[in-house]
């Protein structure tokens, strides 16, 4: 399917920029590093810092580097609790699944296994929440968006598997997240202690307004738009969305993601999702460009067999009446 | 020329394909339009609904005859065509209250151009109806 096919570009895509396959990374690392995706070769080097003392979030100067998102297509295999580990039902379907050998059950893996709403109990759904979940699992998430090279919202622009950078600029209290993949997009990021404006208008990667909780920066987004997933595999998430991030860099080579989701238009509670992204000492960023040549959307289909970017089917349209003969 | 000019810049903007809005939340949210009734004399029919996490609500008909939606039910048994069944309070030419009644299928739940049909009671009258989110 279409939406599998742009699943598997892109795990091809992170997998040349690590030489690590991304199945490997996919099930089992823990929330925080030491192991799986965050383990660097050699030692750790210390947490490099600005001039004011706060933690260097991006290059050191005169180096080169980039930070390599991971490809984390089912963010509810990446919950975590209070403590930032895993919760425990994830670890044991995990090996639960690694036990039958399949390596993919419970949702979490790539392309298969995709049980649905069912097979992640812990996350707090609605009933249109897991209904859609459900509907995304048996198309294989053939509608994803960003399939459609549409931004990622939210979380997912730290799970999209192209590198990024972080450029702190002090002096104009901000900073800037540039994204090679994710449609090549930027994120601004006030750090004046500035509030939200009252009337926002919904984007795709919302409004953030960050700030130094010690090492830690933390920021807080609001003013999402509903044109996004939540991730690969389908999870929806509304304009209700809000975000708090959290950035922690334990040594120069490791960054530490954690985003708290709160969502009542389509989640009963908040929740919270975690992993750490690698830095790419030799890297610095490429372009790529996803609209570019995009033949996915010629082919793709709706239920009806209705071209998804062509002529608009009529109100009651009969299924399989295919103005383009594709049926 | 000034009149050329602006004969082409307006059949250029008619030329231009309708923007098609993405929307992934709520697969109820939104405008819809189409009609119900005998198709040899349809009624237009425009459903506005939102969703605030807690129930849906909406109008049909926005404007002086509008009609106000009580309540939205869901049926999520078969994950590729949602049952839905809408209850409105509208009026008539008289100014009574006039129940009204939609029961039906949600599809396309994925795509851009979902589709709600099923069948519309409104008053004494009953017939067919289907409308696609703008």
């Amino acid at each position: 399917m279409g939406a599998a096919a742009v699943g598997v570009f892109l795990g091809a895509a992170w997998m040349a920029q690590t030489g690590q396959p991304v199945a490997a990374q996919e099930g089992g690392a823990p929330a925080q590093g030491g192991r799986g995706r965050g383990r660097q070769a050699g030692p750790a080097e210390p947490t490099p810092r600005l001039a004011d003392g706060s933690v260097n979030f991006g290059r050191v100067p005169g180096e080169k580097g980039t930070w390599n998102v991971p490809y984390i297509t089912n963010m509810a295999m990446r919950v975590v609790g209070t403590d930032g580990q895993l919760l425990p039902e994830i670890q044991q379907s995990q090996q639960a699944a690694r036990a039958g050998g399949a390596g993919r059950a419970g949702g979490g893996g790539r392309g298969g296994g995709r049980g649905g709403s069912k097979s992640e109990p812990w996350m707090p759904w609605m009933p249109w929440s897991a209904a859609m979940y459900d509907y995304n699992s048996i198309n294989e998430s053939k509608y994803d968006p960003e399939g459609y090279c549409l931004p990622p919202g939210g979380p997912r622009m730290m799970a999209t598997p192209y590198q990024m950078e972080i450029l702190q600029i002090p002096d104009h209290k901000r900073i800037v997240m540039i994204f090679e993949g994710a449609t090549h997009v930027w994120r601004e990021i006030y750090m004046d202690g500035r509030k939200f404006p009252e009337d926002l208008n919904p984007t795709y990667l919302g409004y953030s307004i960050g700030r130094y909780e010690g090492d830690a920066l933390v920021v807080e987004n609001k003013g999402f738009n509903e044109n996004s997933w939540f991730d690969y595999f389908g999870h929806p998430h509304t304009d209700q969305m809000s975000v708090v991030e959290r950035w922690t860099r334990p040594n120069k080579q490791t960054l530490h993601y954690q985003a708290t989701v709160t969502d009542p238009g389509a989640y009963t509670r908040p929740f919270s999702v975690a992993w750490d992204i690698p830095w790419n000492a030799a890297a610095e960023l490429p372009e790529y460009i996803c609209q570019e040549n995009n033949r996915y959307l010629n082919r793709l289909e709706d239920d009806f067999g209705q071209p998804i970017f062509g002529p608009r089917p009529q109100p009651g349209a009969k299924p399989g009446a295919s103005p383009r003969g594709t049926k | 020329m000034r009149r050329v000019m602006s004969v082409v810049a307006i059949v250029c903007a008619l030329a231009m394909p309708a923007s098609i809005q993405a929307q992934f939340g709520h697969p109820l949210k939104g405008q819809w339009s189409g009609e119900w009734g005998p198709k040899e004399k349809p009624n237009r029919l425009l459903l506005n609904f939102e969703w605030d996490g807690k129930e849906i609500t909406g109008v049909i008909n926005p404007g002086a005859n509008a009609a106000t939606v009580k309540s939205v039910v869901f049926d999520y048994s078969n994950p590729s065509s949602w049952g839905v069944k809408i209850t409105a309070e509208g009026k008539d030419a008289a100014g009574k209250p006039v129940a009204i009644t939609a029961e039906g299928k949600l599809e396309n739940l994925g795509a851009y151009m979902k589709h709600l049909h099923g069948t519309w009671t409104q008053g004494g009258q009953k017939g067919e109806f289907a409308v696609t989110r703008n």
